[in-house]
């Protein structure tokens, strides 16, 4: 089909299909800001609103079993959410770490390293919560070519406080929620394709057409969500969002000017044609000479917006006449910071150590979540909490905690913790590490494992963000794997001998024999 | 002339008890060895050590089921103990810890005066340092792993046995069943002790038929299930609930922590396929009753003995040992001096056990610490320890049979038919 005839044919059904698509709504956005250590943050979002729809629970979903017509909504998303009856979801894919002390806050707030996953579920279906949210994350994986099956019962929490549903909230009692988190998760461009498979205009058109695998996957940080929810006056939302921090100074380290063209080596040829908006929104930089190209639509406290649906093909560009001089300042908006490691150096045990910073002139109340796997065993005796070397156990509020069960739950330990203002406190626990079966080791054991961010929310801020901390790697005691049978026979060797030998003694008869001179 | 030596060593034996009890309460004052050894796998197994028992008195202080997770699994007769009446304080631990083994060392003594019907004997101080300066026991008291309440309790309950005061033998054994379940096989043997005519005498070199009193084994075995369903009940009723079972008997027979020890499970267990564990779970744990009826059989005019042989299979052989159950069976070896000449290899023995307690500690350090070495060197060395308490073990058994036979001969040979 040549060009024209193709533009003859969106030209005589567009008009029939938005007609039928009234209750469906698309929006995209690109958010683009200029980092201070030169670095470029983008954020694509790309937005699906199913107008007045209620949201898939356990009660209509046996009486909706009828075919599903979307236009716009993703369909093979549309029949994970029916089939499993999830309220509310929200998975994001990232790769690197979140670097909050010079990026800032990100505009996702899911930014944890790898893989996770979290839902809110009716209760009250025929099916228990445990088995949809089996059946969701399998059908996920297959939907996202992700290794999210991984997310097993071993990963599985509920850490409810941290993980607030968004219009759920009088509703919890007859929801309940089931997160995990797989941070050895590597994102790469085999999970890009069906996310874009995703959208109505896939990569052909509009903002999507920016996301370049190349480029996107170049990028210190790049992350990729997909975030359900039901937002009681307008209905189901979907919302996929592709963040990135790219670097322009890479290539030139003089400059950190930035095009479409540099950062993304494309530029948007045209609009989708079934988004209702698409706008480009780019933070202008603060009391520096700059110029922007070309001229944006529309200028608003600070950010110039362009309108993708009325301009031609667009390739912003930012530049600045005055070079580029790298500050280690730190952002003022980040005035808490966390730094998690795990100490010592034995295979079997060592202590969680965390450090958290409060910049501001008031103390501040933080909530603090760690879901371990139960391969990490904490010793919450051993818990303390210094303050300038002086121990502070008062700060302590509130602890909640969900002991490890070996082989099959996961840990849950959260607790609330006031920071003194300007000040470092220092969190310290001891623990051990697990002894595996040679079956549950990672094919590369020696590698170690991947333990999950923690993470963190700031109970007085509003509105509430959670930060996550980097994911640790615990070196965890191997067995000789290929000795399997070597065990079991020496072992087993040692065993019969001595059994054999002690019966031999009970029940043979002791004789005296005149030795034969 | 002669009773004024006599009396003089019977005073030396008598001092010879507090002076080594003061030694080992100033041993433990002294050092602080517990952050040193309070991590080491070969002192105290995830079911007795001092980590995880501090961990579940927070939880259960913090209104968090102790048993509702995986660290903690000590009995909740522990659990209660130190929950109300003993605070958690290190120092005052590591006295309590001590005491109980200076209680352990006097039962050892009690034990060994009831067998040779003496109130006094020269070789007190002999047995009593026996049990204090042994190694294998005095290193877990001071890592304060409970095993050491499970050895004064073992030699509480014999002790008691032995003088004939059933109800408190039963009740100690009723305790010990609930700190360590494969201790219920020693049941066997304390009642057949119980129920006895000769009680703790040696009758090796003399065997005869046992004649049971039917009536009265029936009794003792019913005081002692009704002592441990009466401790079964408390337990539950401390712990709320019957949580307790499969995190502390449980993990006897499931081994879910395979955290490494001195003994044969961990790492069969660890290699093993996963459809085939429970098979080996069960003949692992079959393993260990098989020995309990034909022990008692073949000794059953010496059950103090059959209790002694027992005592080392359960040290070999359990699931969780540590290096305090392999140390009162070689403890108890001072009670039976008889076997002495009939033993076979004890060179062999001591110096297979010389071997696996050098190279224990070594191995282990650089498996889990260095990471010069990896599990196969640890695990062989534990192969190196269960063949040292095989050789003790057989032995024993050979040399209390054939003690029976009395003093070689010259020109005469004894061996089995």
């Amino acid at each position: 089909m040549n060009p024209k005839c193709r533009r003859l044919w969106f030209s005589l059904f567009l008009p029939l299909a938005v007609l039928s698509l009234h209750n469906e709504v698309f929006d995209e956005q690109l958010n683009i800001r200029s980092l201070p250590d030169g670095k470029v943050a983008s954020r694509f979002s790309f937005t699906t609103v199913l107008v007045g729809a209620s949201p898939p629970t356990p009660q209509n979903h046996s009486s909706q079993d009828d075919p599903r017509h979307y236009s716009l909504f993703p369909l093979a998303l549309g029949q994970i959410l029916h089939e499993y009856a999830v309220t509310e979801m929200h998975l994001t894919l990232n790769a690197g770490k979140w670097n909050y002390d010079h990026w800032g806050y990100p505009d996702e707030d899911g930014v944890g390293t790898g893989a996770e996953l979290w839902a809110w579920m009716g209760d009250g279906a025929v099916s228990t919560v445990d088995e949809r949210w089996r059946g969701l994350r399998n059908a996920l994986a297959g939907l996202f070519c992700a290794s999210l099956g991984s997310l097993d019962e071993l990963r599985t929490t509920s850490p409810t406080m941290m993980f607030a549903p968004g219009a759920l909230s009088n509703r919890t009692s007859t929801h309940s929620l089931r997160h995990a988190s797989l941070p050895s998760e590597h994102v790469c461009t085999e999970n890009l394709t069906p996310f874009l498979k995703l959208l109505p205009c896939k990569s052909l058109s509009g903002i999507a057409t920016l996301l370049n695998p190349h480029r996107l996957f170049d990028a210190d940080w790049h992350g990729m969500g997909l975030h359900v929810s039901w937002l009681p006056q307008q209905g189901v939302q979907v919302k996929l969002t592709f963040q990135t921090i790219s670097d322009p100074l890479r290539p030139q380290s003089s400059s950190r000017d930035w095009s479409f063209a540099s950062v993304f080596e494309r530029t948007i040829q045209r609009s989708c044609p079934v988004a209702t908006s698409s706008q480009i929104v780019v933070a202008l930089p603060f009391g520096v000479p700059y110029t922007i190209n070309p001229q944006p639509s529309l200028v608003d406290q600070g950010h110039a917006i362009f309108d993708v649906v009325q301009s031609g093909p667009l390739d912003v560009s930012l530049h600045w006449p005055s070079g580029f001089q790298y500050s280690t300042t730190r952002l003022a908006e980040t005035t808490f910071s966390v730094r998690r490691t795990l100490k010592g150096y034995t295979q079997d045990n060592g202590q969680l150590s965390v450090l958290l910073r409060n910049d501001e002139d008031s103390p501040v109340n933080i909530a603090y979540l760690e879901t371990m796997p139960w391969i990490i065993q904490l010793y919450l005796h051993t818990l303390t909490l210094e303050v300038d070397g002086v121990s502070r156990n008062d700060l302590l509020q509130n602890i909640t905690y969900i002991p490890p069960v070996p082989h099959s739950r996961a840990t849950l330990f959260q607790i609330v913790l006031q920071i003194p203002s300007r000040s470092t406190l220092k969190l310290t626990m001891d623990i051990t590490k697990a002894f595996l079966r040679y079956t549950e080791h990672p094919p590369d054991a020696q590698r170690g494992w991947d333990l999950p961010p923690a993470v963190f929310v700031r109970l007085d801020g509003r509105p509430q963000r959670r930060i996550y901390a980097p994911a640790l790697l615990v070196d965890l005691a191997t067995p000789d794997f290929s000795m399997p049978y070597n065990v079991i026979i020496f072992t087993c060797s040692l065993i019969a001998f001595i059994f054999g030998s002690v019966f031999n003694y009970l029940t043979r008869r002791f004789i005296v024999l005149p030795v034969p001179s | 002339m002669l009773r004024v030596t006599a009396l003089r060593m019977a005073k030396s034996t008598t001092l010879t008890l507090p002076a080594l009890a003061g030694c080992r309460i100033a041993l433990a004052l002294a050092t602080d060895l517990y952050d040193t050894l309070k991590h080491n796998h070969q002192l105290a197994s995830p079911l007795t050590s001092y980590l995880n028992l501090q961990e579940g008195v927070f939880l259960f202080k913090n209104g968090v089921n102790p048993y509702s997770g995986g660290v903690f699994r000590h009995s909740p007769i522990l659990l209660s103990l130190f929950t109300t009446v003993i605070p958690t304080s290190r120092r005052l631990a590591s006295i309590l810890w001590t005491l109980s083994d200076i209680a352990g060392a006097w039962a050892l003594v009690q034990l060994w005066r009831a067998r040779q019907r003496a109130p006094q004997t020269s070789r007190d101080g002999l047995v009593a340092a026996a049990y204090l300066l042994n190694p294998y026991l005095f290193l877990p008291t001071l890592a304060l792993s409970s095993s050491t309440f499970e050895n004064t309790l073992t030699l509480l309950s014999l002790m008691f046995a032995a003088q004939g005061n059933a109800s408190l033998a039963l009740v100690s054994a009723a305790i010990l069943l609930h700190l360590s379940l494969p201790s219920i096989l020693l049941s066997a043997p304390l009642i057949l002790l119980l129920s006895s005519s000769n009680g703790p005498l040696s009758q090796l070199a003399s065997p005869r038929a046992f004649t049971p009193n039917d009536k009265k084994w029936i009794a003792l075995l019913g005081e002692y299930v009704a002592y441990a369903v009466f401790l079964s009940v408390i337990s539950t009723l401390v712990s709320g609930g019957l949580s307790w079972i499969p995190q502390t008997w449980g993990a006897n027979i499931t081994l879910p922590d395979l955290t490494p020890n001195v003994g044969v499970w961990w790492y069969f267990f660890t290699e093993m396929f996963d459809h085939f564990r429970p098979f080996f779970l069960m003949v692992f744990s079959v393993h260990l009753i098989i020995y309990v009826a034909p022990l008692c059989i073949k000794f059953q005019y010496d059950p103090l003995y059959a209790a002694f042989v027992l005592l080392g299979v359960l040290g070999t052989f359990k699931a969780y040992p540590t290096m305090a159950d392999i140390g009162l069976f070689a403890s108890m070896f001072a009670v039976f001096p008889e076997l002495f000449p009939y033993l076979r290899h004890p060179i062999v023995t001591i110096l297979l056990h010389l071997h696996a307690a050098l190279l224990m500690p070594l191995f282990h350090h650089l498996w889990l610490s260095q990471g010069t070495a990896n599990a196969n060197f640890f695990y062989a060395t534990t192969l190196v320890f269960a063949c040292a308490n095989g050789a003790a073990l057989t032995d024993c058994i050979w040399a209390g049979l054939r003690i029976a036979i009395g003093a070689p001969e010259e020109g005469f040979s004894v061996v089995q038919e």
